[in-house]
């Protein structure tokens, strides 16, 4: 059996996915917390994959594919901090993956790195310039990433490497910033606007890595879930309500709180409140013929406050 | 003796009770048409591009009203425009966008089976409030080639004003005479592989009549032109109302075009001569038809 290491296993993607592949790979991973009560058959490494221990996991497990998903994507934390795990992070993890014979990779980037603009074209494709961090420089970290990997195609095309964009993703357990925006008591929203946003559930992005990885496929994808609906009706939907607040008063507000750690954003997320990012999925769809099987309300029911 | 108690409406009142039913006919009406449409609806009621046909509902009684009583349009051909994805090509004038409003209003209402025509719409419309959210329920785009290729992909219609602001905002004394056609819309055409309905508006040269466009003062401000008309900036917002011009929609016979989507400039310039021929003589012979600018 082929083996697979996850990084980020114990996140709740993490886990989905180590669910989805138990059947067909035997799976490992590392993360910074441990994952009390993993299935027993799952080695569990507490280790930062920016550190030797890392390599020497790499070494003794032998993994001939990597799934790397273990970002952070929340802004609690020192930015700098942030950005090196991300960055080099990653750039020390595709070292490995060419020294160490691995054979397959999967990146879980995500459709954020498109940006948020106005004049965003409806269902992007892959090709789309990656303008995220000219409006959002807090996540060009998530950019670079997903820039060192599909250059990292190039670089090494015997190793089938895959970069994989979601759409936002709901679930009851993967804890994504739109999720957690969804899960507030009052979901603020910018006066004016309401963007059509594409939902895709976490069960279908654990399906789609894992078709990924056992058809060994190559490139970017973008990955779309059932379809779309404006902001405000995923807020009704899922049970909130909207706080509607002018751009101008909202900003400096925001802003505000969050340099002062109450507000968890900071003020570019927003223009993903005003902008539709839209993507279209065909790609993905074509190469491997996956088809999410969570419609919009069951990805609505999945959110509970 | 008791008071004689006056059963009588007031005059508003009257007014309501007069207009209410007729309204509540209008909008069943309207209501009627929107649920014939052929553009798909997810479960939430919204098409692939955010069009909501139960937010527009409310909004096409003002439309359709103008279009009946305020502009009194007659239309003439509509049976050309085909079923499946179609590019409506008209001219555009009259400062406001009001002949795209009549178009759509008339598409929607007088075609069959009704179609929601699809504007292709300014850049900065996404950056404003509510207008953009408004934009989007009642099926307009930003105009990129993206867009434009998804909608017709998806079989629906189509309206591009190739003369864009260089049209809309000439002046009264060039009215009728077609400015320089943009060539991006053949290019769609081609790629699409759609046909293309030429679209004569006999009216809307006459509903704003502008005596200069200040131009170096509207590049001051960002602003894509500042047209001094008959009525503005005089008659302050009550300026921005067009004279009740009647209006005369001709839709010509669909025309295909064949050839490479990325064709050099002159080979596509040709094509887009012969769709500007096609309107030149429906808003001639349109002309010709009407008795007067207001009758």
């Amino acid at each position: 059996m082929e083996k697979v290491l996850i990084t980020g296993i114990s996140g709740g993607q993490g886990r989905l996915l180590t669910r989805r592949l138990l059947s067909n790979f035997e799976v490992c991973g590392v993360d910074w917390v441990p994952w009390e009560g993993h299935p027993r058959d799952v080695n569990v490494h507490v280790v930062d994959v920016r550190k030797k221990k890392f390599e020497d996991v790499i070494r003794t497990e032998m993994p001939s594919a990597v799934v790397h998903m273990g970002f952070i994507r929340h802004f609690r934390g020192d930015a700098k901090r942030r950005h090196d795990v991300n960055v080099r992070g990653t750039k020390q993890l595709l070292d490995h993956c060419a020294n160490y014979g691995v054979q397959r990779l999967v990146v879980l980037s995500s459709g954020y790195v498109y940006g948020a603009f106005p004049e965003n074209p409806f269902y992007m494709d892959e090709d789309h310039p990656l303008s995220a961090s000219r409006s959002y420089p807090e996540i060009r970290d998530l950019v670079e990433v997903d820039t060192l990997a599909s250059a990292f195609i190039w670089k090494y095309p015997h190793i089938r490497t895959t970069v994989l964009r979601p759409v936002n993703v709901l679930g009851e357990t993967v804890h994504s910033m739109i999720g957690q925006y969804l899960r507030l008591d009052r979901c603020p929203t910018m006066m004016g606007f309401d963007p059509l946003m594409q939902f895709v559930h976490e069960e279908d992005v654990a399906d789609a890595i894992a078709r990924t990885l056992e058809q060994g496929l190559q490139g970017v994808f973008n990955v779309t879930g059932p379809g779309q609906v404006p902001l405000s009706v995923a807020i009704r939907e899922t049970g909130g309500r909207a706080l509607s607040v002018p751009d101008f008063v909202a900003r400096p507000v925001l802003e505000r709180l969050f340099q002062l750690g109450l507000w968890p954003y900071p003020s570019g997320a927003f223009d993903y409140l005003k902008f539709p990012v839209t993507l279209s999925g065909k790609r993905f769809i074509e190469a491997t013929g996956y088809r999410p099987l969570f419609g919009l309300e069951e990805i609505f029911q999945s959110i509970h406050r | 003796m008791p008071a004689a108690r006056d059963s009588r409406p007031g005059w508003l009142g009257g007014l309501r009770s007069a207009l209410l039913p007729s309204l509540d006919a209008l909008q069943a009406e309207i209501d009627d048409r929107l649920s014939k449409i052929p553009t798909r609806l997810n479960q939430y009621g919204f098409d692939r591009f955010g069009m909501c046909p139960e937010t527009m509902r409310t909004q096409l009684i003002s439309s359709v009203l103008a279009y009946r009583h305020y502009f009194r349009v007659e239309s003439f051909g509509i049976e050309n425009i085909p079923t499946g994805g179609v590019l409506l090509i008209a001219n555009h004038a009259g400062q406001l966008p009001f002949d795209g409003a009549m178009l759509g209003t008339c598409v929607l209402m007088e075609a069959d089976p009704p179609r929601v025509v699809r504007a292709m719409g300014e850049y900065w419309i996404p950056q404003l409030p509510f207008v953009s959210v408004a934009a989007e329920r009642g099926g307009n785009q930003v105009g990129t080639p993206e867009n434009c290729t998804a909608l017709l992909e998806a079989g629906e219609c189509v309206m591009v004003f190739p003369e864009g602001v260089r049209g809309m905002n000439k002046l009264y004394r060039d009215r009728y005479q077609l400015q320089r056609f943009g060539l991006g819309f053949m290019r769609l055409a081609l790629a699409c592989d759609v046909p293309i309905v030429p679209v004569g508006i006999v009216g809307s040269e006459e509903q704003q009549p502008g005596i200069a466009n200040l131009k170096s003062v509207a590049n001051l401000f960002g602003m894509p032109a500042l047209p001094i008309t008959l009525g503005f900036p005089w008659l302050g917002p009550l300026g921005l109302l067009p004279l009740p011009v009647r209006y005369r929609i001709h839709f010509g016979e669909p025309l295909r075009f064949e050839g490479e989507a990325d064709d050099e400039d002159a080979v596509i310039q040709e094509k887009v001569d012969r769709v500007r021929g096609e309107i030149e003589a429906l808003l001639r012979r349109g002309r010709e038809l009407r008795k007067g600018i207001f009758t």
